[in-house]
């Protein structure tokens, strides 16, 4: 067979030679000449190339648990089961998995979030914080603080905004878009205060929008958004 | 006779099992002669997976696959003052004592399987046989394993057996022309058709190729 003359045949033939990477160079050649000249055999080198890649790329399956000791028993004979303090620890040979490491960490992230929700302090826990009585107390303390910060963040941006607006209005500076909303509605006047001169129509939606998102949020998770606004007004709970 | 250099001239002949592997497997196999308990504990943990698979993958039946490598070990356990390092590595005589066992396996089974590739000529059958796979099992296998498998199952036992040595278990030709222990030419031959004939039912059952 000189590396010129190969057909069909021969390309079929040592198809998983060229693949295995187990032809010479010579005989590589020739398989080249006719697979990429023959259209049918180009199809085949294509296909069996790609079956083999995928058929390297599936991973073994897991064993069944069972297998490895019904071997061994069968072999060894049904082992005896561990005596002493081994056999009193066997279960926790279990926890060392990360399945579990993975509900514990979740736990502890729910008791956590459950103390500081409760007002418990972890730098100086008392006992005192456990009874009934006081952890309603707490929490009753917490919604209030949450809801009043809430309250006061939200009446701050407002103040904020309508004096951006009123800034605005001096400066005689509206955009364009600002002021063609009123003249599409000239009847309503969404940015009214409480009698004062209107803020623009954006900025004010903007702020009624903020504060009615913070509201909800506060009634939702009163402790969260309690700790968030006393962070972002920087001062202290009262 | 020195174990290192004994081995190191066994890997260099048979060209296709790591050194420490081998070298693991020797000491295990001698201290299991010697009666170590635990060493045949550890070789069947380090084999198990790897039986399995062959078997699962010859049979297409899970159940059958974990009666089977239990009957490899056991023959394996029976077995293993004969076995002759000097003849290869520990897997590739485990590797072979499995594919006679499965050959025996298929002989044994053969009437039960004439009953089904009657079946299977059936369209209806034939679709059936392919969603029918049980949903542990689909889950186990993932989509494309699965619809390998389905194909595999029709290879006959030669074509089959080549094939998941070479490109499932990812052996060398060496290996596998010990296990087979048939010349390799045919192990090339059977491969390089188990190949084509695998590819020929998959496009068959409408499988693209990724």
């Amino acid at each position: 067979m000189t590396p010129m003359n190969w057909t069909c045949e021969h390309i079929e033939a040592r198809l998983s030679d060229y693949i295995d990477g187990l032809l010479s160079p010579d005989e590589r050649h020739a398989f080249d000449m006719h697979a990429n000249t023959c259209e049918n055999c180009s199809q085949m080198v294509a296909s069996i190339s790609h079956l083999v890649s995928d058929l390297h790329s599936i991973e073994q399956i897991e064993t069944p648990p069972r297998l490895v000791y019904a071997i061994l028993n069968q072999t060894l004979g049904p082992r005896a089961a561990k005596a002493g303090w081994q056999a009193s620890f066997g279960w926790l040979r279990g926890l060392a998995s990360a399945r579990f490491a993975y509900y514990g960490v979740s736990v502890a992230a729910t008791l956590l979030i459950l103390l500081m929700a409760s007002g418990i302090s972890l730098r100086k826990p008392k006992l005192a914080d456990l009874a009934p009585g006081n952890v309603y107390r707490n929490i009753d303390g917490q919604a209030h603080r949450a809801y009043a910060h809430t309250a006061k963040f939200v009446s701050d941006l407002r103040v904020v905004y309508e004096i951006q607006s009123r800034l605005n209005k001096d400066n005689e500076l509206p955009t364009a878009p600002e002021s063609t909303v009123p003249q599409s509605s000239p009847g309503k006047n969404p940015g009214s205060t409480d009698g004062s001169k209107p803020a623009t129509p954006r900025q004010q939606n903007r702020a009624n929008g903020i504060g009615r998102e913070l509201e909800i949020l506060a009634t939702e998770v009163p402790v969260v958004s309690g700790q968030l606004c006393g962070r972002l007004l920087g001062r202290r709970i009262p | 006779m020195a174990p290192c250099n004994f081995w190191g001239k066994l890997v260099t002949v048979a060209g296709f099992e790591a050194d420490d592997t081998l070298e693991q497997d020797a000491q295990l196999v001698q201290h299991c002669l010697q009666g170590d308990g635990s060493a045949w504990e550890e070789l069947v943990r380090r084999h198990t997976r790897r039986i399995f698979n062959i078997c699962y993958r010859f049979t297409g039946n899970g159940t059958e696959a974990e009666d089977l490598s239990q009957d490899v070990f056991l023959r394996v356990y029976k077995t293993l003052g004969s076995y002759r390092s000097a003849h290869g590595g520990f897997a590739t005589w485990m590797t072979s004592v499995t594919r006679n066992l499965l050959i025996d396996h298929y002989r044994r089974t053969k009437r039960d399987r004439i009953t089904d590739s009657l079946e299977d000529a059936m369209p209806v059958v034939e679709n059936k046989e392919s969603a029918g796979r049980r949903p542990d099992q689909q889950l186990l296998l993932g989509e494309l394993s699965s619809q390998v498998q389905t194909a595999l199952t029709k290879l006959s036992p030669e074509l089959r057996e080549a094939v998941i040595l070479r490109d499932l278990q990812q052996l060398e030709y060496n290996e596998i022309r010990q296990a087979l222990d048939v010349p390799e030419g045919t192990v090339k031959s059977r491969i390089n058709r188990g190949r084509i004939e695998l590819a020929r039912i998959l496009q068959q059952m409408g499988v693209r190729p990724s």
